[in-house]
């Protein structure tokens, strides 16, 4: 058939046979046919084999089919639901519903446990109060802020006081500092059977503060004010982070809940927490070993003075005396340092700065930084494509096999499953 | 072209067939969608018998082509609540029918593959009565898988060229050549029903299209 000679194409004609054309092309090639043996013997083609196929029937369904349509259209005319009466799916493997479900239950599932757990740990984590202890734990806010100053060493305080365990008949060279507190400390090892209860106290401050400079400057005034001094101080200043410091501070007993206070007007007061430790039983113990201790050296050193003996035996009352002597010091050493517990308390100081981020110029000129990145872009996509390469010359191979032994079943699987579909 | 069905006996595709029903189908549908039952008993019975042949020619299995049938009307059914006339109820309803046929054939090969069932065969020969009917079924078998499917549904669900586009998803200009293909194929096929085992290799091996 050449279409060259022919003013309709062959699909046309059959789309003419099908009343597919429109009325003005139908015209056409109907006007086609009746001159064109070629086409019309195409057309005749065409319809000998709809003829053909046209003798394919098909018996009548049967009467079962007419009986389970119609029993369920007239459940559906009656308002039934009909959703459940012709329910023929069941719930199969591949039912995405089914998956679809499980998965959300199982997340759900998940997230409960997880939660669970979580509360549980959290609630475990919280500090709750407990009853030897005694203590307090109390936060509060305080939208006070005060002045700045910058972060040189340590306070100006005296920086310790007669604390080292050697120092013992001298006595602390801030004698003057203690004045005010020197009544506690002067009668509490002499009336041990009226026991004035000795409490060393431990306060635990953190504090953000606006200005930090500021606030240095105001702790140090508060300090020198009321006696204390810092025992130990640090202060970090980095770069792009809020400087904070650390102190650990003593404060006289007495002034103790002025500086407080005092301590709170420097910021936002985030966490505080205050506990106080019974000391006057242990106080009242090392007292009476200390009388003890001093009555027996009383005693050899009276020996010694009124005695006379052989040489040995002075010596060896001097050697008692010695090891008594040094009892007497370890102890007083103890309750000094028990002592200035109760008469300073300690304040755990954590000041924070509300951190602002300044826009600082680049430290390292742009175009620096812009190589450097490159290079080390480059460096990492070098190495990441070795790495690539290693993997597979060192994991290839297996990787082969496995492929080989998993994909082959898979693939003659698919291959058979496209075989018995095509032929359906 | 044509809103109502016909029986396959009819061959002509251009003869009009409206006026043959009083109401037209997307009426009836509407009507039972609204509780007149009997609606549907009239659409039933002129689209049992098409739709049944739908069936009964891409099945092999008799009572399967019926189950089919049967799973088709009971899916329109089911959906009778939602359906709107937006299209001719005809090419709805073989829409539904197409797309049950597809499932059962992805189920049955799903089966045959991994169960190690009996793939149903697209003619069991011996029960075939008529034999030009099982020459026809064997003819038309040999043609290339959409082409039979664009075949079969222009020469027996009298489906227009659009409507069949439509259903396959397919571009109009393909479906009007392969329809072309298929029916000078099927010409030769049914000229020469003892094919040489070359043209016989020809046709299987494009059936995996």
């Amino acid at each position: 058939m050449n279409t060259a000679i022919h003013s309709v194409a062959p699909e046309e004609v059959m789309a003419f046979l099908d009343g597919e054309l429109a009325p003005a092309e139908a015209q056409a090639v109907s006007a086609h046919l009746d001159q064109c043996a070629d086409c019309a013997d195409l057309a005749g083609r065409f319809r000998a084999t709809s003829e053909s196929l046209a003798q394919w029937t098909v018996p009548p369904v049967s009467s079962s089919v007419e009986e389970a349509v119609m029993k369920q259209a007239a459940q559906v005319a009656a308002g039934r639901s009909p959703a459940k009466a012709g329910r023929t799916t069941q719930l199969s493997f591949w039912n995405w519903r089914l998956w679809a479900v499980g998965g959300g239950s199982a997340v759900t599932a998940l997230l409960a446990l997880i939660a669970f757990v979580w509360a549980g740990i959290y609630y475990e984590d919280r500090p709750r109060p407990s009853p030897p202890a005694a203590m307090v734990v109390m936060s509060q806010d305080a939208a006070d802020y005060a002045k700045p100053q910058g972060m040189d060493a340590l306070v100006p305080q005296e920086p310790r006081q007669g604390l080292t365990s050697g120092a013992r008949g001298a006595p602390p060279a801030s004698e003057a500092k203690k004045a005010g507190i020197a009544g506690i400390a002067g009668s509490l090892p002499a009336s041990p059977a009226e026991p004035a209860p000795m409490i060393a106290r431990t306060v635990s401050l953190t504090i953000v503060v606006k200005d930090f400079a500021a606030a240095r400057a105001s702790l140090d005034s508060i300090l020198a004010r009321h006696r204390g001094y810092a025992a130990q101080l640090t202060a970090a200043t980095a770069e792009n982070a809020p400087r904070s410091l650390q102190a650990s501070l003593r404060i006289p007993a007495p002034e103790l809940t002025a500086a407080l206070a005092e301590l709170k007007t420097l910021g936002r007061v985030q966490n505080e927490s205050q506990s106080g430790e019974e000391v006057t039983q242990q106080h009242a113990d090392l007292a009476a070993r200390l009388e003890n201790s001093r009555e027996a050296e009383e005693r050899l050193r009276a020996i010694l003075a009124q005695r006379t003996g052989k040489i040995e035996d002075v010596l060896q009352v001097e050697e008692e005396i010695a090891r008594v002597r040094g009892e007497i010091e370890q102890m007083e050493a103890e309750q000094q340092a028990l002592e200035h517990r109760v008469e300073f308390a300690s304040v755990d100081l954590q000041l924070t700065e509300e951190y602002k981020a300044e826009l600082n110029p680049p430290s390292a000129s742009v175009s620096n930084r812009l190589h450097n990145a490159f290079v080390a872009g480059l460096r990492n996509a070098a190495e990441t494509i070795l790495g690539i390469v290693l993997f597979l010359e060192e994991d290839g191979p297996v990787l082969v096999i496995w492929l080989a032994i998993l994909g082959l079943p898979v693939f003659l699987l698919v291959r058979r499953y496209r075989r018995i579909r095509a032929k359906l | 072209m044509n809103d109502a069905p016909r029986d396959s006996e009819i061959e002509s595709s251009q003869s009009p067939r409206s006026g043959e029903h009083p109401q037209s189908d997307e009426k009836l549908m509407v009507a039972f969608a609204r509780g007149q039952a009997d609606a549907f008993t009239a659409l039933f019975a002129r689209y049992k018998q098409p739709l049944f042949g739908f069936f009964r020619r891409r099945v092999a299995d008799p009572a399967q082509a019926e189950e089919l049938t049967q799973e088709t009307f009971l899916a329109v059914l089911r959906a009778a609540a939602r359906y709107q006339a937006t299209a001719l109820f005809r090419t709805y309803l073989y829409a539904v029918g197409f797309n049950i046929l597809r499932a059962y054939r992805r189920k049955a090969a799903f089966r045959a593959t991994f169960l190690g069932e009996q793939p149903p065969g697209r003619e069991p020969a011996i029960d075939s009565a008529i034999e030009t009917q099982a020459l026809m079924r064997q003819a038309v078998g040999r043609l290339e898988r959409l082409d039979r499917e664009v075949l079969l549904l222009r020469e027996f669900e009298q489906l227009s060229y659009a409507e069949i586009a439509g259903l396959l998803g397919l571009p109009l200009n393909t479906v009007r050549s392969r329809l072309f293909r298929a029916r000078l194929a099927l010409h030769d096929l049914l000229a020469a029903p003892a094919s040489h085992p070359a043209a016989q290799e020809f046709a299987q091996s494009k059936e995996r299209l």
